[in-house]
């Protein structure tokens, strides 16, 4: 192809398929429901129409993942770290949308923009993961953020909504001038946003500009650490939380997080590995304060949405080690178990609000306290939520335990002990909180003992997938350590 | 005289504040750096830069600490076409452009409607919060910081040159397409939440918790 | 010419005031015009970085018309939150909306 003057376009659009559809899906969700009444479509029309865009995309990204390697112009680099991602972030949509779209119809105000946003927000996690250059993995950045930014204030008759919205979008705001403002001086040093001419850059000698250069990755990481709620930049994640509908509070604690991550070992297992000498103990630090703080700040949490924030704040602690490890050179190890971990991490979380999620739509509460006797009238429900705390704690037999084995294991042999004290300490801690939930639902009586609680068809689909998911994947983890290990090598 | 110019009696007060802050501060200062000029001591581009740096943090400096709002909202105006002129020392004509047209005709107008439709045509005075003084110090040190790190680094020989419009374009049309397409989404999110924000909703919640 | 540290050590300064603003503020949207105070100094990074230090790959300023382009963006979408946190509780002041502690 060739544009007008005769210049060759080497532009494969193939490899940016999935985005294609998924973007066409937004608009046309958005649109649908927009015109439901007036062209007579069915009520449901978005959440069908978004889970057809959702499952072409998955498909189409598989597809394309097992067959090419290459990139969209040098801007999107498609490998199959990337393939990785992609799959996990459609996966993640997928699973939140079916398991708890009956709570979106009741609970979510505007659900067509809702849907359409919901993809939009994978759309910049995808790209976050795929991006070869700085601009277009900024942008990504934005995308995810302001599509969660709207999709925080969306709950119906909830005044927290807004608030939790106001305050994500103006720390928000400060994360990202704080991270353009290392990225801007990272360009200066390096003279390129591409990640390998950065890399290059890099590795050469840049001594006269070390202070500029270690003012800019100080920016970068503040930046990153508001996004990925590292503490001390935590502070608007409880509050997000606990202002959105309960699947925003999902893809925040899943989605969010992961593109996160995988922005982290992009740019820190690749441009920024040269200087890993001068981010490696900043790394070490935010590790230790988020996995202390997160886990102690839980303790004495009554709401479950906060709860599950802080734990989620936690585990993201765990994963900041993985950087920490990457940081000494085994960029292989540590990303694979990373990798093992954020896949384990998100199918516990999901299946756990997605059991929260119908809790709520039969008793209209997020308190701990309300989980009283929950044993008795859904034991389904407490089974679910019991066996994913457990299995978020890391107990033995569950997906949790063994990947957080894979991820201790990697860091222990980059060297870091120290750290993975602090974490295993940590995750006892974690048990602790766990264990108030599950308390509440096994050892007290319900308040109406003869009240039942329903799970809808879909609910009991996604969750029975999710809980097999969990069971099997922590008995026999083999295939899941497979595919990360496949993901990580593309990555060095 | 001010009386009788048929303005609202805010903007009478910017106009006189803006004639003091000007006589006090710029005339002195304009005559310095002329003569500076003319003496030789700095060329004419880092005259225009001093200026252009004076009107900058002058109107960040009373963006954040002016208690009425709209002189706060104006003040930013200034900073924003100041930093307009800096892009044009650096000689991107194009980028200039684009800040005039976006920030002084499009954002500050949005915040000055943001302003007007929220608490400022009651009562334009805002009180800070009471971290003010941690904020300034904090502010100072960081300052201080970056300006100590950032003057330590050797930068290379400086090679400005005009890149053309057309180069420009070009550039960003074949080599960015990406982000082109990335950011006009985004912008269809932003629409989009804005309005829904602010559309009338029925399912609003009963007005309890006000007052 | 200009050396780039006259741009660097502004933009420092800007970044800095935009913070003060940021951390001392309680209506919301004077916090939203600090944080344009913040993202001009990141354009005047980008400039100055493009026009010093690429002789040929000005990607610099391409990065700085995305920042404008989505800093411009951020305040339309907050200024909608803004107005409806106004709408539902008659303020516009962070400190106020405090439904959850912080």
């Amino acid at each position: 192809m060739t544009d007008l003057s005769g210049q060759l376009l080497d532009f494969d659009y193939s490899l940016v398929l999935p985005e294609i559809i998924a973007v066409l899906f937004a608009m046309i969700v958005v649109g649908a429901d927009a015109f439901k009444v007036q062209l007579k479509l069915p009520s449901q029309i978005a959440l069908a129409l978004t889970i057809v865009g959702i499952v072409c995309a998955l498909v189409s990204s598989l597809t394309i993942g097992l067959n090419h390697d290459g990139n969209f112009a040098g801007l999107i680099i498609l490998d199959s770290f990337t393939t990785f991602f992609r799959v996990l972030f459609y996966g993640v949509t997928l699973t939140i949308v079916l398991g708890s779209h009956e709570y979106i119809s009741k609970y979510v105000s505007h659900i067509g923009e809702f849907y359409g946003l919901l993809i939009l927000a994978t759309l910049g996690a995808v790209l976050m993961a795929s991006a070869g250059e700085l601009l277009t993995a900024y942008l990504g950045i934005e995308l995810l953020s302001f599509s969660l930014y709207i999709a925080v204030s969306l709950t119906k008759g909830d005044l927290r909504s807004n608030e939790a919205s106001l305050k994500y979008v103006l720390l928000g705001g400060v994360a990202s001038a704080s991270l353009l403002y290392g990225l801007s001086l990272l360009y200066g040093v390096s003279g390129s946003t591409d990640y390998s001419e950065i890399a290059a850059a890099l590795s050469g000698s840049v001594s006269d500009l070390e202070p500029t250069l270690l003012l800019g990755l100080v920016m970068i990481i503040v930046g990153l650490g508001f996004k990925a709620s590292a503490v001390p930049f935590h502070m608007w994640t409880p509050d997000a939380y606990e202002g959105a509908p309960i699947p925003v509070t999902a893809y925040l604690s899943a989605t969010s997080k992961a593109a996160t991550v995988a922005i982290l070992l992009r740019w820190f297992g690749g441009p920024l590995l040269p200087i890993a000498g001068d981010w490696q103990m900043i790394f070490s630090a935010l590790a230790v304060a988020t996995m202390v703080v997160g886990n102690l700040v839980a303790l004495q949490q009554t709401n479950i949405k906060r709860l599950l924030a802080y734990s989620s704040i936690g585990q993201m602690g765990y994963m900041l080690m993985a950087v920490v490890a990457v940081g000494s050179g085994y960029v292989d190890i540590a990303t694979s178990g990373v990798l093992v971990h954020l896949a384990g991490y998100i199918i516990t979380n999901i299946l756990v609000f997605v059991g929260v999620t119908h809790f709520f739509n039969n008793e209209e509460s997020e308190e701990i306290s309300a989980f009283k006797g929950l044993a008795q009238t859904s034991p389904y429900l407490a089974l679910l939520i019991t066996a994913g705390l457990f299995s978020l704690a890391g107990m033995p037999l569950l997906v949790g335990f063994f990947t957080k084995f894979i991820l201790f294991q990697a860091i222990v042999s980059a060297g870091h002990l120290g750290l993975v004290v602090v974490a295993v300490v940590a995750s006892t801690v974690s048990l602790y909180y766990y264990l108030m939930v599950i308390r509440q639902m096994y050892l007290y009586e319900p308040e109406d003992s003869s009240k039942k609680l329903s799970v809808t068809t879909s609910g009991y689909l996604t969750t029975l997938v999710l809980f097999i998911a969990m069971v099997v994947l922590g008995l026999w983890g083999a295939p899941l350590y497979a595919v990360a290990d496949t993901a990580a090598t593309s990555l060095f | 005289m001010f009386d009788r110019l048929p303005l609202p009696s805010q903007f009478d007060r910017v106009i006189i504040t803006g004639g003091i802050v000007v006589g006090l501060i710029g005339v002195p200062f304009g005559i310095a750096m002329v003569t500076l000029v003319v003496l030789g001591i700095i060329t004419a581009p880092e005259m225009v830069f001093f200026v252009a740096a004076l009107v900058i943090l002058l109107g960040a400096v009373g963006c954040v600490l002016l208690p009425n709002i709209v002189h706060a909202a104006l003040s930013l105006t200034a900073t924003l076409i100041g930093v307009a002129a800096v892009y044009l020392l650096l000689l991107s004509e194009f980028l200039a452009l684009v800040q005039v047209l976006v920030y002084g005709g499009g954002v500050v107008l949005l915040l000055l409607f943001g302003l007007m439709m929220t608490n400022a045509h009651e009562d334009p005075i805002v009180t800070d919060g009471s971290q003010k003084p941690i904020a300034l110090l904090l502010g100072s040190l960081l300052i201080g910081t970056f300006i100590a790190l950032l003057i330590s680094a050797q930068w290379g020989d400086p090679v400005a040159q005009i890149v053309p419009f057309d180069v420009f374009g070009e550039r960003l049309f074949r080599e960015f397409t990406v982000p082109i397409i990335v950011v006009a989404v985004l912008l269809d999110v932003a629409i989009t939440g804005a309005l829904i924000n602010v559309q009338a909703q029925e399912e609003s919640p009963p007005e309890e918790v006000l007052e | 010419m200009i050396p780039i540290e006259y741009f660097l050590v502004l933009s420092a300064i800007l970044f800095g005031i935009g913070l003060i603003g940021v951390l001392s503020r309680r209506s919301a949207i004077l916090i939203l015009m600090s944080v344009e105070l913040m993202l001009a100094a990141v354009s005047i990074n980008f400039i100055a970085f493009a026009s010093y230090l690429d002789s040929d790959a000005f990607t610099g300023l391409i990065f700085a018309l995305f920042v404008i382009t989505v800093a411009a963006a951020e305040v339309g979408l907050a200024l909608g939150i803004v107005l409806r946190l106004f709408k539902e509780r008659r303020t516009a002041n962070v400190d106020e909306a405090s439904l959850m502690r912080w």
